[in-house]
């Protein structure tokens, strides 16, 4: 097997010029099924007959909370993959995946207060679901500030991701214990049988929008690795070519 | 060091961990104020929720499995910061990342010293506060065994985190945020288990269930404490 | 034997007691049933402790809710589909509670085999549709035709479930 191009993502210039190739086409498909999904979802698809219209925002909760678990994962793996391969570019990755991850998450806990009033009369309940959620939002919190603590780029790196796969370990452990602690507690919610049913006109369109928020996810991560590979790696040659400063003329000015 | 001529016969491990253990347990002998602190802080907050919410006993008897539990969480928490702090700032934890002995079972010696000195303390003054809040009857025991066992975890995952704060100068509040969330499971069963024991109902399967979480916490928190101390001495 | 070989068997070992502790103790704690939930046929054929308080859950049989005259005592049939079981409480049933929907009760199972529930719950569903599909599904189902229309609305829940068995 070719390993060759695993290597060459070790250099995240490499990378930058990449999907500067890539980027407007992701972002045409990104907008496209984003638009056709939303619009399919809020307009086109028929209202729930117990909620009504309220139901619509599933549109935007189920991809959101979809991505935001998928996202820890994407950031386990950069984080696992830099401590291995001692890869720049992971770091990069991970650090972006553990902020837009806390934004999906956030987004996903806030539509589901929203969601929660007009069905349960209530902006927060304290079910299974949401509390994991909530917790797996903590937990990319605390990625995010340990990030933050440290001075030394390498260090926050190093820490950020042993703590990311400890937290890996922990998710499945969280999730299950507080399913189990929702059940003892409110067992109105018992899941008798695991029907979850959803009528195929509304099926869709919400699959049509978990492959747009997948396409977004793409995109923002890669958008904002590009960002945090500029902020790092501003002092090199290529960044500076890139934005058009004259290196020589600098070099010998200095 | 291995491949130098010159080394003398590394002692087994067992020896290195009880030469650690020995070495923590007197540390913290000597530092007899330091060792209260935990305690009095339990002994504090708890005293503040008769006060805060209301005497009435029924009432408190219904919060106590789970608020003693909370309040011994954040009492082993606050006390995990130090558990690096000193061997990070005179050194001795660059002389423990070069000796001879695998950083696995100094990690576990010190939490261990860490655990006999904050979470053994707490298991056995938690009946008196079971009191403070008119537990049940039928509380006390379920309360010292997930206690004891939960604790353990507790100091386990906690050295986790104070490994990844070591190298910061103000990580104390930082290593609560990022070990809280990993907590949840524990104190789950650990209250639950209490309360449900008063209930009269049976426990053996929470305990069990703790018990997996030491044992797991155990093999896997050791080797990421000692990841994130090589982090912290090497950058 | 080396050492360093000598202290990497220790750590070996070590790790290798704890891992089959953990999972020992797993197995041991999936054993016992920490839900303290039990289905109807566990409760009929006797694999359910008596006279202490565990969780039941089921679906209540269409026609078998009756009501006191007098008082607020209430019995009713709950089943998985395999087995049923007798539930007798006093007290105010939720707005869910419905014939031919999902419910979950706690109490005591006596020595007939009874349940003395103190605390009965409804179960509210996840399923999605139209209105007329709604419709659509209560009218091709045989048991629905008597419920009212909350009945309606939870109907999915017991679906599929034979009754009479």
């Amino acid at each position: 097997m070719n390993w060759q191009w695993f290597h060459r993502l070790g250099s995240p210039r490499w990378f930058y010029q990449k999907t500067s190739v890539l980027l407007p086409w992701l972002t045409f498909f990104t907008l496209a099924i984003l638009l056709v999904g939303s619009v399919w979802g809020l307009a086109f698809a028929p209202a729930d007959f117990k909620q009504g219209n309220s139901y619509r925002i599933i549109f935007l909760h189920v991809p959101a909370a979809f991505l935001s678990l998928a996202g820890y994962y994407v950031m386990a793996i950069a984080g696992a993959v830099g401590l291995i391969w001692r890869m720049k570019l992971a770091f990069v990755v991970m650090r972006s995946a553990a902020v837009i991850g806390a934004a999906l998450t956030f987004l996903a806990l806030i539509s589901g207060a929203i969601w929660g009033k007009p069905t349960w009369g209530s902006w927060w309940v304290w079910d299974a679901r949401i509390t994991s959620m909530l917790v797996l939002f903590f937990l990319y919190l605390g990625v995010i500030a340990l990030q933050e603590a440290y001075q030394s780029e390498t260090t926050a790196n190093n820490t950020s991701a042993i703590l990311t796969l400890v937290g890996t370990v922990n998710i499945p452990i969280i999730y299950k214990s507080v399913d189990w602690w929702f059940t003892l507690h409110q067992p109105a919610t018992l899941k008798l049988t695991q029907a979850s049913t959803i009528h195929p006109s509304m099926l869709y369109p919400l699959l049509t929008m978990v492959v747009g928020f997948y396409l977004f996810y793409a995109l923002a991560l890669i958008l904002y690795t590009r960002a945090e590979i500029l902020k790092r790696e501003c002092r090199t040659k290529w960044v500076a070519e890139l934005c058009g400063v004259d290196v020589n003329n600098k070099i010998s000015r200095a | 060091m291995s491949n130098t001529k010159f080394y003398l016969p590394a002692p087994s491990a067992a020896a290195g961990f009880v030469a650690m253990l020995n070495r923590d347990l007197l540390l913290s002998y000597r530092h007899k104020g330091e060792l209260a602190n935990p305690l009095i802080f339990f002994l504090m907050v708890i005293t503040m929720v008769p006060l805060g919410i209301s005497p009435d006993p029924q009432f408190l008897a219904s919060l106590a499995p789970g608020m003693i539990w909370v309040v011994a969480l954040l009492a082993s928490l606050l006390s995990m910061d130090v558990l690096f702090r000193s061997d990070f700032d005179d050194g001795s934890l660059e002389q423990l990342l070069i000796s001879p002995q695998p950083l696995y079972f100094m990690v576990l010696a010190k939490v261990l010293a860490h655990w006999m000195v904050t979470g053994l303390p707490l298991t056995l003054a938690a009946p008196l506060l079971g009191v403070m809040l008119a537990l049940p009857e039928g509380g006390y025991m379920p309360l010292c065994l997930t206690l004891l066992v939960g604790t353990a975890s507790l100091s386990l995952i906690g050295a986790v985190g104070a490994a990844l704060t070591v190298a910061l100068r103000k990580g104390g509040l930082l290593l609560s945020l990022i070990i809280m969330p990993l907590y949840i499971p524990i104190l789950i069963f650990g209250a639950s288990a209490v309360s449900n024991a008063i209930d009269g109902f049976a426990i053996m399967g929470q305990l069990a269930i703790l018990g997996a979480f030491a044992a797991v916490a155990i093999v896997l928190a050791p080797i990421a404490a000692a990841g994130a101390l090589r982090v912290a001495i090497n950058g | 034997m080396h050492p360093k070989r000598k202290q990497r068997l220790f750590l070996v070992l070590f790790v290798v007691v704890f891992a089959s502790v953990a999972i020992g103790l797993m197995l041991f704690a999936l054993r016992e049933n920490i839900n303290l939930f039990y289905p109807p046929s566990k409760i009929v054929s006797g694999d359910v402790p008596l006279n202490t308080t565990i969780r039941a859950g089921g679906c209540v049989v269409p026609g078998s809710v009756q009501r006191s005259k007098t008082n607020l005592d209430v019995a009713f049939m709950i089943t998985d589909g395999n087995a049923e079981v007798e539930v007798l409480y006093n007290g105010i049933l939720p707005d869910l509670f419905s014939e031919g929907e999902a419910a979950v009760v706690s109490g005591k199972v006596n020595e007939r085999r009874v349940i003395e529930a103190t605390q009965v719950l409804a179960k509210h569903d996840e399923s999605y549709m139209p209105p007329e599909v709604a419709e659509a599904v209560s009218d091709a189902e045989p048991g629905a035709t008597e419920a009212d229309e909350q009945g309606k609305d939870h109907q999915a829940s017991c679906e599929g479930m034979n009754y009479e068995s």
